[in-house]
C-alpha cells in the first residue's frame, strides 16, 4: 500500500513535470525585464502587434503569450512585492 | 612635291579630326555640368526638406524632453510611495462550550484598513510603515487586548489608527560576497508565511506565522549568504526584539515619559536565529529553520503593579517550514510548518493564575508542539478561482507568539485541531472575495496563554465558561492596491 502511494506521488510529479512551462526561461531568452515597466505598460505591449514584434513576443503561441503577460504583469515595477526584514 | 602635298593633306585632315573630337568632349562636359547642376538643385531642395524635418523633430524632442522632465520632477517630488489594503469580513460564529451548551453570534462584521507607506531614502536605505485601523462594525468599545503591544492594529478595536509596522532597511556591503541588511524598528513580523495564500498576495512578513504573528519592535541583521552556499535566496537572520519594556510615569522626575526601571520586573527580551533558503530546482520555494529564545516573560504586560506582576520564566522555541508556490506550474501552492517549544519556569507565580504554563507551586518544564499544513489550487481562466484547505494541530502545552494573529480566532495557537476550507474568486488582480468555513476544536484550555496550567476540556472546573469548539462561516473581501 505504502509502495503504491509513493508510486502514485512519483507519477503525479512526473505528469506535472511534463506540463511544466518554465516561463522564467522564456523571459530570460527574450531578454525581458518585468521590473522595467509598470503593469499597465506591459498590458499596452500585449495589445499592440508592433510592440509585441519589437519584443519578439508576437511569434509565440497564444498560451505562452498569455502566461508571459501574466508573469510580466505580476512582476511589474508597480506590482505587489514580497515584504521581509532586509528584503534584498 | 607629291610627297609634300600628301603630308599637308594629312595634317589638315588630322586637325579637322581633333577639332571634331574636342567639340564632342565639350558637349559631353556641358551635359554633365547640366546634370550635376540639376542634382545640386535637387539636393538643395532635399536639404531644405530635411532641414524642415529636422527642425520639426528637434521641436518634438524638446517637447518630449520637457514632458519627461516634468514627469521626472513630479516623481522625484513624491518622496513617499503609498499603498492601501482593505478587508471586510462577515463572520457567523457558533461557540460550543465544555458543558454542551452553545451560543451563536451571527452577522458579525469587521473592517480593516491598512495604509502602507514606503520611502526610498537612498539606494541603500528604505523606510517602510503600515498604519492600521481594525474594528467591528458599530462597536464603540475598545477591545480588551487592544493595548497589548503586539496586538495593536492587529485585533479589532475602535477606529484608531495604529502603527503596525515602522522600520528602516539599511543595506550594507550590497555588492559584497555576503551583503548585509539591518532592519530597525517595528518589524514586518505579522501576516507571515503562509497566510499570503488566503490573502491572494505575495509573502507579507519574515517569519513562519505558526511561531510569530503580531507587531514587534526589534533589530534584525540579515546576511545574504546565497553566494556563500551557492543557493539562491538564502539568508541568515539574527534578531533581537523587546517583548516587554517596563516604564511608568512618575511625579518624582521632571520628564514624565521616562520611567524608572524596577528590579522586580525585568524586561522581556527575544533573541532569534533564522535561516531562509530555497529548495534547489524547485521554483518559488521557501524553507525556513528557526530558533528563538524568549527570556523573562512577563505575566501580564498591562499590569504595572510590580509587587503583584512577575516574570514567570523563559521559553525556547524551534521552528521549521517548507512552502512551495505554483508547484511545477500545477497552480497548486502548499506548505507545512512545525513548531516546538520548551519552557524554563522560574518558580514565580502571578497571583492565583499560576506560572509559566503551570499551576501555582508547579515549577516543572513543559514541552509543546504544533503543526500547520495546507494547500491551495487555482483553476479557471487565469486561475481566477481558488480553493484552499488548511489544518493545524497544537498539543496541550503549545504556545507561541501569535497573539496579534492574522485572524480573529488566533487559530494557530489552538491546543487541539483546527480545520479551514475556503473558496476564493479573484475579482481583479487587486481584489478578491472569499467564502470559508473554520472549525476549531479545543482539546485543552488556555490556548494562546503563557500563564497557568492547560487542562483537558474533559476535566475543567467551570465547563460552562470553557470554549470547546468554535465554528464560523465567513465571507471576506480583500483589496490590496
Amino acid at each position: 500500500m505504502k509502495e503504491l502511494f509513493l508510486k502514485l506521488i512519483v507519477l503525479f510529479l512526473f505528469i506535472l513535470d511534463l506540463n511544466a512551462l518554465e516561463i522564467e526561461k522564456v523571459v530570460l531568452d527574450l531578454n525581458l525585464s518585468a521590473g522595467s515597466k509598470a503593469a499597465v505598460q506591459w498590458k499596452r505591449v500585449f495589445k499592440s502587434e508592433k510592440k509585441m514584434k519589437r519584443y519578439k513576443i508576437y511569434s509565440l503561441s497564444d498560451e505562452v503569450k498569455m502566461k508571459l503577460e501574466d508573469y510580466l504583469i505580476n512582476h511589474a515595477i508597480d506590482s505587489d512585492q514580497p515584504t521581509v526584514a532586509g528584503g534584498f | 612635291m607629291n610627297r609634300y602635298i600628301f603630308a599637308m593633306a594629312l595634317s589638315v585632315l588630322s586637325l579637322n579630326a581633333a577639332t571634331d573630337s574636342r567639340d564632342v568632349l565639350i558637349d559631353k562636359l556641358l551635359k554633365e555640368v547640366a546634370s550635376l547642376k540639376k542634382s545640386v538643385d535637387e539636393l538643395k531642395k532635399n536639404q531644405i526638406v530635411v532641414q524642415k524635418r529636422q527642425d520639426e523633430s528637434d521641436h518634438y524632442i524638446d517637447e518630449v524632453y520637457d514632458f519627461a522632465e516634468k514627469t521626472e520632477t513630479r516623481t522625484l517630488e513624491d518622496k513617499l510611495k503609498l499603498g492601501v489594503a482593505f478587508k471586510t469580513s462577515l463572520d457567523n460564529f457558533t461557540k460550543k462550550y465544555a458543558d454542551g451548551h452553545s451560543v451563536d453570534s451571527n452577522n458579525v462584521w469587521s473592517s480593516k484598513l491598512m495604509l502602507n507607506v514606503k520611502a526610498d531614502i537612498s539606494k541603500d536605505m528604505k523606510l517602510y510603515s503600515r498604519l492600521s485601523m481594525f474594528k467591528y462594525w458599530g462597536s464603540s468599545i475598545e477591545q480588551l487586548y487592544t493595548e497589548y503591544d503586539n496586538m495593536q492594529g492587529r485585533v479589532p478595536s475602535n477606529s484608531s489608527l495604529y502603527v503596525e509596522r515602522a522600520y528602516l532597511d539599511w543595506f550594507l556591503n550590497r555588492d559584497g560576497y555576503i551583503p548585509i541588511a539591518v532592519t530597525i524598528g517595528r518589524q514586518p513580523s505579522a501576516d507571515g508565511p503562509s497566510h499570503q495564500f488566503k490573502d491572494n498576495t505575495v509573502r507579507k512578513a519574515t517569519y513562519s506565522a505558526l511561531l510569530y504573528d503580531g507587531a514587534a519592535d526589534g533589530l534584525v541583521f540579515t546576511f545574504d549568504i546565497s553566494k556563500a552556499i551557492s543557493n539562491k535566496h538564502s539568508f541568515l537572520r539574527v534578531g533581537y526584539a523587546k517583548g516587554f519594556e517596563y516604564t511608568e510615569t512618575s511625579n518624582d522626575i521632571s520628564n514624565a515619559f521616562v520611567g524608572p526601571s524596577d528590579n522586580n520586573l525585568k524586561d522581556t527580551n527575544v533573541y532569534g536565529l533564522f535561516f531562509d533558503t530555497t529548495i534547489p530546482n524547485i521554483r518559488h520555494s521557501l524553507v525556513q529553520l528557526s530558533y528563538s529564545q524568549i527570556n523573562d516573560i512577563v505575566a501580564n504586560q498591562l499590569d504595572i503593579n510590580t509587587t503583584k506582576n512577575v516574570n514567570i520564566g523563559d521559553i525556547s522555541m524551534y521552528g521549521a517550514m517548507v512552502e512551495v508556490s505554483d508547484f511545477h506550474n500545477s497552480n497548486i501552492d502548499m506548505f507545512v510548518h512545525y513548531g516546538y517549544i520548551q519552557t524554563h519556569p522560574n518558580n514565580q507565580y502571578y497571583s492565583t493564575y499560576g506560572g509559566l504554563l503551570n499551576s501555582n507551586n508547579d515549577n516543572s518544564s513543559k514541552n509543546g508542539e504544533a503543526i500547520w499544513l495546507g494547500a491551495r489550487y487555482g483553476f479557471g481562466n487565469r486561475q481566477k478561482y481558488k480553493i484552499g484547505l488548511e489544518y493545524n494541530y497544537g498539543s496541550k502545552n503549545w504556545v507561541s507568539l501569535t497573539q496579534g494573529s492574522y485572524d480573529i480566532y488566533n487559530k494557530l495557537a489552538t491546543r487541539g485541531d483546527a480545520y479551514e476550507a475556503y473558496f476564493m474568486y479573484e475579482i481583479n488582480r487587486y481584489a478578491n472575495i472569499r467564502l470559508g468555513y473554520i472549525d476549531i476544536n479545543y482539546d485543552y484550555t488556555k490556548s494562546g496563554w503563557f500563564v497557568g496550567e492547560s487542562k483537558s476540556m474533559n476535566n475543567v472546573d467551570t465547563p460552562e465558561n470553557k470554549l470547546k469548539e468554535l465554528q464560523s462561516i465567513y465571507l471576506k473581501m480583500s483589496v490590496n492596491y
